[in-house]
C-alpha cells in the first residue's frame, strides 16, 4: 500500500503469534505464527472458514485471550502483555474496539441503547452527561441512526439497527482501530451492504483503520483494501484485494472465491478444479505438513514441509511451495474433470 | 434526559405484567389482605384478643364471635387477626437475613476469584447440612426466648439458599458476551455487577423470596406450634392451631381456621413466586417452540417489534 | 396457475394465507407455489417476508400462534391443509424430509448419529436392527460423508457443521421422500461446505427425482441451486419464474434490488448498492403495491387498488404494473446511480 512508503510504523503489528487454547490433552492449537500489520486508514479482510482462527486472533488482538507467544504492539507500545490495572486503562483509552459478530448477544437486553452507547464513556468516568448524552448522539449519527432509537433496547429495533448501535458503542469511544467480527453474516443482503457501506464511509470521513473478519469474499472484495487469508491458524496469503482476488496465489483462496455463491456465473477456476478427488496422489501426512496439503489437489512431496509466508510480489505474500505453478495445474485439470 | 429515561424505566419493570396470570392477581390479593392483617389486624380486631371469657368456652361462630371462641373463651376471629403480625413480620425476618446473607454474597464469590468461592460454597454446605428448626430451638435456648431471636437463626440457614441461587444465576450473565463487551471498554467488576448483573439476578431472586417466605412462615407457625418464642397469651397462627389441637375433643372443626390461614397464605405465596418464574423464565418468548426457531423467524419476531418507521 | 395441477406436482400451495400473533396480523397474503418431481424451487426474500412461514405450513409445523387462515396445501393428490397430527407424523420422513438451519437443535447430542437415523429407519420403516445399520451407513455414503462407519458411532459435538448437515440431510432423505424442504440450510455453513452441500442436493434431485423447496434470504445461493425462484415480499410472492429468467430480465422491481444488493462473483471493488426504506411492517395494511414506497419507478396507478399477478411468458409471473413497461429496468437501474445518492443522503438523515 502507499501507506506503508508514507509511513514507517505500522498502527498496529502483529508478530509472530501463537495462540494455545485449552490444556493438557485437550490443548487445541488455533493461531500459529501469525504476523500481521495493520497500516492507518485501510480496510482490512480477514478470511477463513469455521476454525481458522479468525475469531481467536481478533479476540487475541484486544487482550480476550492471552497468546502464548508473540507480541501484539499497538501504536509503538506492547499492549499484549498488560494486566489489571495496566489493561483496563488501555481500555479505557479506547483506542482498540472490537464488534461483536451477534448484536442480540453483545448488547445489554436490559439496557437502553442510550446507555450501551454511553458506556465506555461512562465507565472512562471525568465526562458530565451532558457530554456523554451529545457524544452518544454523536455516534449514532455517524452510522445513521437519529434519537428515536435513543430509549429504545436492542430487542425493539431491528437486526440491521442493532448492528449499527453496536458500531456506535465502539465509535463513541473515539477509536483508533475498529475490529469487526462477522460484523454481517446474520443479516440479509440489503442490510449487509448498508453496515459495509458504513463501515467504508467511516474509514473514508474518519480516516480509521478497520479489520472486517468475515466469510464473504464477495462484499468483502467491494470494500476492503487487502486481504488476509486464514486457514487452521496460518496466514495463508496477504495481498491487496485487487491482486489476490483477479488471481489468488494461493489454492485455498481459489477455493473459496470458487466457493462463494453468486447470481453471476464467470469463475476463471471453478470448485471442482480446485477440490481434492479420490483419484489425486496421496497428499503428505507428516504433522509438519502444509496446513493445507490435506485438501490440497496440488500437494507433492515438498508439502511435507509447511510453507514459510513469503513475498510473491511488492505487498503480497502467500505460504505456498508451488505458488507459481497451481493455478496452471488447476487449468489444465479442466479437462481431465470433463473427461471423467 | 431524567425524565424520558423515568419514563421509560416503568415501562421496562412494568410491575402490571405479571398481574396478567389469573393466579397471580388472586395471589396478590390475598396476600394484600395478609399484609393489611399484619398492619393493622390489633387495631380492627373486634374485640380484645386477651380478653379471657369463662362463661363461652369452646363457642361456635356465632354473630357475636364470628369464627368462635377457644379454651379461654377468648374470640378467634379477633387472636388470628392480632396474631398476624408477629406471624408474618417474623417471618419476613429471616427472608431478609437470608436475602441479605445469601445475595450479595453469591454476587461476590463470582467476581473474586476460584479460591473465594470454593471457601464460600463450603460454607453454605455446611449451614445447609444444619436441620433449621432445631438449630432455632437451641439459639432460643443460648439467646433466651423470644420469636424474633428464634428467627434470626431461621435467616441464616436460608441465606446458603439465596447464595446458591444468586451465584448461580450471577454465573450465566457474568459470562454473557455483553459483559466481555463492557470488560473490553475498561469496566471494573462493581461496574459490570451494578449494570449488567444485579438488575438481571433480582428477578430469579424473586421467585426464591416467595417460596423462602412461604418456608419461612411455615417454620413461624412451627415453632409456635412448638411454644418457641411467644409468650403464651400474646396469639400467632401457630400458636392457636397448637392450642385448638390439644382441645380437638371439645372443638374438632376449630383448627381447621389457623390451619387454613396458614395453608392460603403459603399457598398464594408460593402461587406468586411460579407467576414469577413463568415471567422471567423462557416461556414468556412470543415465538418459543425451539423445533421452528431459525434466525429467519427471529427476524420476524424483531420486524414485528419495529415501530412505525420514524 | 389455476385449474387442475400438473400430474407431477409434489407440493401445491394455493392462494395460502397464514394469520401470526393468535390472528393479530396477517404474515402470508395469498401465496400460490407449486413444486414439481425433480424440481428445485427456491423461496426468496428479506427476513419477515412470509418465506419461512409458508415453508412451515407446508410442512404442518407453525410456530405456536400461527394459523392457516385461508388456503390449500396439496402434497401430491392429498389435501393436508387441515390435516391432524398423526397425520403429519406420517407424512414427515416418509412423504417430506425437512432440514433447518441449525442441525444441533434437531440431534440428540448424547447420541450417535447413526444410531439415530437407525432409529427413524426402526420407527418409519420397522427395518431390523442390522438392516438399519447397513442402510444408515448407504445413506451416509450417499449424502457424501467420508468413513460412513466411523461418522455413524460419533456423536454430534464429534462433528463439524458441514457434516451434520450432512447427517440432517441422510435422515430427512432416509425414507425415500418426494419432497425436501431446506430452510436456510446452508446458511450457518462455511462457503466451501455450502458449495458441497448445494451440489449434494443437486445430485439428490438427479439421482432421486427428489422435488426441494429452498428458502434463503440469499438470491445468489439460490441462483446457485435452483430451476425456480418465487421471490417474497411483505407476504406476497411478488415474482415467480425460471431461475435464469429471473436473473437475466428480472421484471418485479424489487427482484431488480435484491439482484443488485446480491453477490457478484466478480470481487470487483464497487459502490455496496442497498435498498432505501423499510418494508411494511408483518401485518400492516396497504393499498395497492406493497412496494410502491420504496419503488422508484412507483406511479400513482400503483397505489390505486391490489396487484394481480401478471403472467409475463409462460411460468414467468410477475406483480407490477409496469413489468412490460420497457422504461421500468432504465428507472430501477438508473435508481442504482442516483437513487443510490438519495439513500446515501437518507443514512445521513436517518
Amino acid at each position: 500500500m502507499t501507506a506503508q512508503a508514507t509511513q514507517a510504523r505500522p498502527l498496529l503489528a502483529v508478530e509472530g503469534l501463537d495462540v494455545v487454547l485449552g490444556h493438557g490433552w485437550q490443548a487445541n492449537h488455533v493461531l500459529s505464527d501469525v504476523n500481521l500489520k495493520i497500516w492507518p486508514g485501510e480496510i482490512v479482510g480477514l478470511v477463513g472458514e469455521t476454525g481458522s482462527g479468525k475469531t481467536t486472533l481478533a479476540r487475541t488482538v484486544v487482550g480476550l485471550i492471552r497468546p502464548r507467544n508473540g507480541r501484539i504492539v499497538f501504536d509503538g507500545a506492547e499492549i499484549s502483555r498488560l494486566r489489571g490495572g495496566a489493561r483496563r486503562r488501555e481500555r479505557r483509552s479506547g483506542h482498540v474496539q472490537l464488534i461483536f459478530q451477534d448484536p442480540l448477544r453483545s448488547l445489554d437486553p436490559d439496557l437502553t441503547v442510550a446507555q450501551i452507547v454511553g458506556e465506555g464513556l461512562a465507565i472512562r468516568g471525568g465526562i458530565g452527561s451532558q457530554e456523554i448524552r451529545s457524544r452518544v448522539e454523536d455516534a449514532l449519527a455517524k452510522v445513521g441512526l437519529d434519537s428515536t432509537v435513543l430509549y429504545r433496547q436492542p430487542g425493539q429495533i431491528s437486526g440491521g439497527q442493532r448492528q449499527r448501535v453496536s458500531i456506535a458503542r465502539a465509535l463513541a469511544s473515539d477509536p483508533s482501530l475498529l475490529l469487526c467480527d462477522e460484523p454481517v453474516s446474520a443479516l440479509d443482503a440489503s442490510n449487509r451492504n448498508y453496515i459495509l457501506r458504513l463501515l467504508s464511509e467511516l474509514r473514508d470521513t474518519l480516516d480509521l483503520p478497520i479489520i472486517i473478519i468475515s466469510h464473504d469474499l464477495s462484499s468483502l472484495a467491494g470494500i476492503a483494501d487487502r486481504a488476509v487469508v486464514l486457514y487452521r491458524g496460518r496466514i495463508v496469503e496477504d495481498g491487496p484485494v485487487s491482486q489476490v482476488f483477479s488471481a489468488p496465489r494461493h489454492p485455498y483462496t481459489a477455493l473459496l472465491m470458487a466457493s462463494a455463491p453468486s447470481v453471476k456465473h464467470d469463475r476463471s477456476l471453478s470448485v471442482q478444479q480446485l477440490r481434492r478427488t479420490a483419484a489425486d496422489p496421496p497428499s503428505p501426512s507428516a504433522p509438519s505438513a502444509c496446513v493445507f496439503a490435506a485438501r490440497c489437489p496440488f500437494a507433492i512431496d515438498s508439502c511435507a514441509e509447511q510453507p514459510a509466508l513469503v513475498p510473491v510480489a511488492p505487498d503480497w505474500s502467500a505460504a505456498c511451495h508451488r505458488h507459481e505453478e497451481w493455478a496452471g495445474l488447476a487449468r489444465s485439470r479442466t479437462s481431465a474433470a470433463r473427461k471423467g | 434526559m431524567s425524565r424520558r429515561d423515568r419514563r421509560h424505566r416503568r415501562h421496562l419493570t412494568r410491575p402490571g405484567s405479571i398481574l396478567r396470570l389469573p393466579s397471580a392477581r388472586i395471589a396478590v390479593g390475598v396476600l394484600a389482605v395478609v399484609i393489611f392483617l399484619a398492619i393493622f389486624g390489633s387495631a380492627l380486631a373486634p374485640q380484645n384478643p386477651l380478653t379471657i371469657n369463662a362463661n363461652d368456652l369452646f363457642q361456635g361462630p356465632s354473630l357475636h364471635h364470628l369464627l368462635g371462641t377457644d379454651y379461654l373463651g377468648r374470640d378467634v376471629l379477633s387472636r388470628l387477626m392480632a396474631g398476624t403480625r408477629l406471624s408474618v413480620f417474623t417471618a419476613f425476618e429471616a427472608v431478609a437475613i437470608g436475602f441479605v446473607l445469601g445475595g450479595p454474597l453469591g454476587i461476590a464469590t463470582v467476581f473474586l476469584g476460584k479460591w473465594f468461592d470454593f471457601a464460600a460454597n463450603r460454607v453454605a454446605d455446611a449451614l445447609m447440612t444444619l436441620p433449621s428448626i432445631f438449630f432455632a430451638v437451641a439459639v432460643t435456648a443460648a439467646l433466651g426466648n423470644g420469636l424474633v431471636q428464634a428467627m434470626f437463626p431461621v435467616g441464616i440457614l436460608l441465606s446458603p439458599t439465596f447464595f446458591r441461587v444468586t451465584r448461580a444465576a450471577t454465573l450465566e450473565y457474568a459470562r454473557a458476551q455483553y459483559v466481555e463487551a463492557a470488560e473490553l471498554l475498561g469496566a471494573s467488576k462493581l461496574h459490570v455487577i451494578r449494570v449488567h448483573v444485579v438488575r438481571k439476578v433480582l428477578p430469579n431472586l424473586a421467585v426464591l423470596t416467595a417460596q423462602a417466605t412461604a418456608g419461612a412462615l411455615l417454620a413461624v407457625s412451627f415453632l409456635t406450634f412448638l411454644g418457641i418464642g411467644v409468650q403464651p397469651p400474646a396469639p400467632t397462627w401457630g400458636g392457636i392451631l397448637s392450642s385448638d389441637l390439644d382441645y380437638l375433643n371439645l372443638s374438632p372443626w376449630a383448627p381447621f381456621i389457623p390451619g387454613l390461614l396458614i395453608a392460603i397464605t403459603v399457598g398464594a405465596l408460593n402461587a406468586l413466586a411460579d407467576a414469577f418464574r413463568d415471567r422471567t423464565g423462557p416461556g414468556t418468548l412470543v415465538v418459543a417452540d425451539p423445533v421452528v426457531k431459525t434466525h429467519s423467524t427471529l427476524a420476524l419476531e424483531a420486524a414485528d417489534d419495529r415501530q412505525p418507521a420514524a | 396457475m389455476t385449474g387442475n395441477p400438473p400430474p407431477d406436482e409434489v407440493l401445491g400451495i394455493e392462494d395460502l394465507h397464514v394469520t401470526v400473533h393468535d390472528g393479530a396480523a396477517t404474515a402470508v397474503r395469498g401465496v400460490t407455489l407449486s413444486v414439481r418431481t425433480g424440481e428445485i424451487v427456491g423461496l426468496v426474500g428479506e427476513s419477515g417476508s412470509g418465506k419461512t412461514l409458508t415453508c412451515r405450513a407446508a410442512l404442518g409445523v407453525l410456530p405456536p400462534g400461527c394459523d392457516i387462515r385461508h388456503g390449500r396445501i396439496a402434497f401430491g393428490h392429498q389435501d393436508v391443509t387441515d390435516l391432524s397430527r398423526r397425520g403429519w407424523e406420517r407424512l414427515h420422513g416418509t412423504g417430506m424430509g425437512a432440514v433447518f438451519q441449525d442441525p444441533t437443535s434437531y440431534l440428540n447430542p448424547n447420541l450417535t448419529v447413526g444410531g439415530q437415523l437407525a432409529e427413524v429407519l426402526r420407527v418409519k420403516q420397522k427395518l431390523r436392527r442390522h438392516q438399519a445399520h447397513r442402510k444408515a451407513i448407504g445413506l451416509f455414503t450417499a449424502v457424501g460423508l467420508h468413513n460412513p462407519g466411523h461418522v455413524f458411532h460419533q456423536i454430534p459435538s464429534e462433528l463439524s457443521g458441514g457434516m451434520l448437515q450432512r447427517v440432517m440431510i441422510a435422515i430427512a432423505i432416509s425414507c425415500d421422500p418426494r419432497l425436501l424442504i431446506a430452510d436456510e440450510a446452508t446458511t450457518a455453513l462455511d462457503v466451501t461446505i455450502q458449495a458441497e452441500v448445494i451440489e449434494l442436493l443437486r445430485e439428490l434431485r438427479d439421482q432421486r427425482g427428489l422435488a426441494v423447496l429452498f428458502v434463503s434470504h440469499d438470491l445468489a445461493v439460490i441462483r446457485e441451486l435452483c430451476d425456480r425462484v418465487v421471490v417474497f415480499y411483505a407476504g406476497e410472492v411478488v415474482e415467480t419464474g425460471p431461475v435464469e429468467q429471473i436473473i437475466e430480465r428480472p421484471r418485479h422491481p424489487y427482484t431488480q434490488a435484491l439482484l443488485r444488493v446480491a453477490s457478484v462473483g466478480d470481487f470487483q471493488r464497487r459502490q455496496l448498492e442497498v435498498i432505501p426504506g423499510q418494508p411494511p411492517r408483518v401485518g400492516e395494511e396497504t393499498t395497492g403495491c406493497r412496494f410502491a414506497e420504496r419503488c422508484p419507478a412507483a406511479v400513482p396507478k400503483c397505489l390505486a387498488g391490489p396487484v394481480d399477478l401478471s403472467t409475463l411468458a409462460p411460468g414467468h409471473h410477475a406483480r407490477c404494473i409496469r413489468a412490460t413497461d420497457p422504461e421500468l429496468a432504465l428507472i430501477t437501474a438508473g435508481q442504482s446511480a442516483a437513487g443510490q445518492s438519495a439513500a446515501a443522503a437518507e443514512m445521513a438523515a436517518r
